[in-house]
């Protein structure tokens, strides 16, 4: 069990009569690529909501790192080392990059003293060499509010990274971002877990993407657990692709391995 | 022009201009000339800019927009005016005047920091409208709490002598007020502020305890209003709740913070001091339409020059640069535009270039 570094038990989260997310067991483990799919509404957002405690949960139980956050501040998750991005890009539009990225520093180690401080040196080399790493450095000094939705993006990814995670929570970080920018964030994001060892659980639309990278997939429908397996598992699984596509893709399909949500979404999207 | 803007002389112009008006402020009192309702007149300056400093802390710099801020204010002046008069102290003694406007000071602080912890809960017109509530709730308590405020009366404070002094002491804390904020804009304290500013939620996705941050600075920016409402009881030798708690203290923060440029540190300093003359000039002059006028301008700056005066000079909003090139043509704004006029406005010089280089070739 010293493997896991997110668990996260029986989590039930409703908005008045609507169960988002209806008693959700999901676990990651240390180093891990966890995808999280499901058709739109099945409560992936929220999850990810309830799992970095930007929302209360209604039941469950949340470790992180062998820490119960459960009950904790958003910030003190921040602090343990569990980050993520937003569906809805949260960047600090005002600012420029690298303001934004400043602005991100691993403020779990700022003293009281140093609060009142200016900015180290150190932030900004760090800073520099993430916005290298995702390609900004055209854009350093500009307006975040001036990037296009994909340079956002990987502006968000690149600030959930300033603070040395151990675990980030990615929510569609390749919607809106073009096909050539997402193979590049692909790359980086290997090159993430394989190098430094963080763990990432993403929530994500495009298949492949997920097909990819991810060790092991979450298949959420209605907010409840509807499968968990291997890419492989369930891209194959019956289940999946009726949540995805009703019964007319079980009965149309024929046999073997066409069937799988890839080979579907592809003709769809 | 933006160059000139950016330049190291330009800032140099800036800083000896500022130190010069700073000399003449210090130079002033000692002219024979300068009566006692000038200084009067000017500390009250002093203290509605020291209003908007405070005021600009919380509103401008971590967002939350504070319609109730003269309550600290009042509550400033009530606890300096209660401990210094003999009736109500309850030592029969009246305490001096230094110590007990440190004690109104520390006690506003303090109150803005229970208040604010609850209040700072909310957010935008939410967290405005509360501290109007507060604001009104607090009037209304000092008034009917006789025994120790005198209530509708008022109280009457032991009269004292030395303008030049307080004269002094204000000019004083309102250039430490202005240094000290010009220092938190460049801490990661102060750079925190604006993160919560800009995306609360974010922010503290990303780490900064975004409660404390923003009660401590609400806390500094009561007690720092408290003091000068502190100061000020003692100079005005009265108060009751009319005149101590008044709502057009917090417009005037508002409305100088915002014609001098809301979030910056020049801002507040800037604007409600040209507010300030602005009024003089407009009430001697056009008594009857002196608020209309006032108005008509405000609203221009608002629409026209939304980041006030210190923004024209500002190159990355609508400054004197994206002005100038919009009437006389010349340099581009393309960073730095940011609204969708400007980058058309861009395109369309971008073309008539274009046109021209066609033309020549």
């Amino acid at each position: 069990m010293s493997g896991h570094l997110l668990v996260a038990n029986g989590i039930s989260k409703r908005f008045g009569g609507l169960v988002a997310v209806d008693d959700v067991s999901i676990h990651v483990n240390k180093g891990e690529m966890v995808g999280l799919i499901g058709p739109n509404g099945s409560g992936k957002t929220t999850l990810f909501d309830c799992l970095s405690r930007v929302q209360e949960i209604d039941q469950g139980k949340i470790e992180f790192d062998g820490v119960d956050i459960t009950k904790k501040r958003p910030h003190l998750v921040a602090h343990l080392g569990l980050s993520r991005t937003f569906q809805v890009i949260r960047v600090y539009r005002e600012l420029t990059v690298l303001e934004n990225m400043e602005l991100s520093l691993q403020w779990g180690k700022v003293s009281t003293a140093k609060l009142f401080q200016k900015p180290d040196s150190s932030t900004r080399d760090k800073a520099d060499q993430l916005i290298d790493f995702l390609l900004l450095s055209r854009l350093r000094n500009e307006q975040a509010g001036t990037l296009s939705g994909g340079q956002r993006r990987l502006l968000e990814i690149g600030m959930s990274l300033m603070s040395d995670p151990k675990l980030v929570l990615l929510d569609e970080a390749t919607s809106g971002v073009n096909p050539a920018l997402v193979e590049e964030i692909k790359v980086r994001l290997q090159i993430l877990n394989q190098e430094q060892g963080v763990a990432f659980l993403l929530v994500e639309h495009d298949v492949r993407f997920v097909k990819d990278l991810c060790d092991r997939v979450v298949v959420l429908n209605y907010g409840a657990l509807l499968a968990e397996g291997s890419p492989q598992e369930i891209m194959e699984n019956k289940d999946v692709i009726e949540a995805y596509f009703g019964d007319d893709g079980e009965t149309d399909a024929p046999e073997g391995n066409d069937t799988t949500v890839e080979a579907k979404s592809e003709g769809v999207i | 022009m933006r160059r000139l803007v950016e330049s190291k002389a330009f800032r140099r112009v800036a800083v000896m201009l500022s130190l010069a008006v700073l000399a003449w402020l210090v130079v002033l009192p000692l002219r024979e000339s300068t009566t006692n309702s000038t200084l009067f007149s000017l500390t009250l300056m002093l203290t509605t800019i020291a209003i908007s400093i405070n005021w600009n802390l919380t509103g401008g710099f971590t967002g939350y927009v504070d319609f109730g801020h003269a309550v600290w204010f009042g509550i400033g002046a009530y606890v300096t005016a209660i401990l210094m008069t003999k009736q109500t102290s309850g030592l029969g003694i009246g305490w001096p005047a230094f110590p007990a406007i440190v004690l109104g000071a520390l006690i506003a602080g303090g109150m803005a920091a229970v208040i604010g912890k609850a209040t700072m809960r909310l957010k935008g017109p939410y967290f405005s409208i509360a501290m109007l509530g507060t604001f009104v709730a607090v009037r209304e308590i000092v008034r009917v709490a006789s025994p120790l405020t005198g209530g509708g009366v008022g109280l009457t404070l032991p009269p004292y002598l030395n303008r030049q002094l307080f004269y002094y002491i204000e000019l004083g804390l309102v250039v430490a007020l202005i240094c000290f904020t010009w220092w938190l804009r460049r801490t990661r304290f102060g750079s925190a502020l604006i993160a919560v500013r800009e995306d609360e939620v974010g922010a503290e996705m990303r780490g900064i305890n975004a409660t404390r941050l923003k009660v401590t600075v609400f806390s500094f920016a009561g007690g720092s209003t408290g003091l000068f409402g502190g100061l000020w009881a003692f100079q005005n030798t009265f108060v009751d709740p009319d005149i101590a708690f008044v709502e057009s203290r917090t417009i005037d923060a508002v409305m100088g913070t915002m014609l001098g440029g809301i979030g910056t540190v020049a801002g507040p300093v800037v604007g409600s001091a040209a507010l300030y003359w602005l009024r003089e000039v407009l009430w001697a002059n056009f008594l009857d339409y002196h608020l209309i006028i006032q108005g008509l301008l405000l609203i221009m700056i608002v629409l026209y020059v939304p980041k006030g005066i210190v923004g024209l000079f500002d190159p990355r909003s609508t400054s004197i640069v994206t002005l100038w090139s919009r009437w006389f043509g010349g340099e581009s704004v393309d960073a730095y535009g940011s609204s969708e006029d400007l980058v058309q406005m861009n395109d369309s010089a971008d073309s008539t270039n274009d046109h021209k280089t066609e033309v020549t070739s």
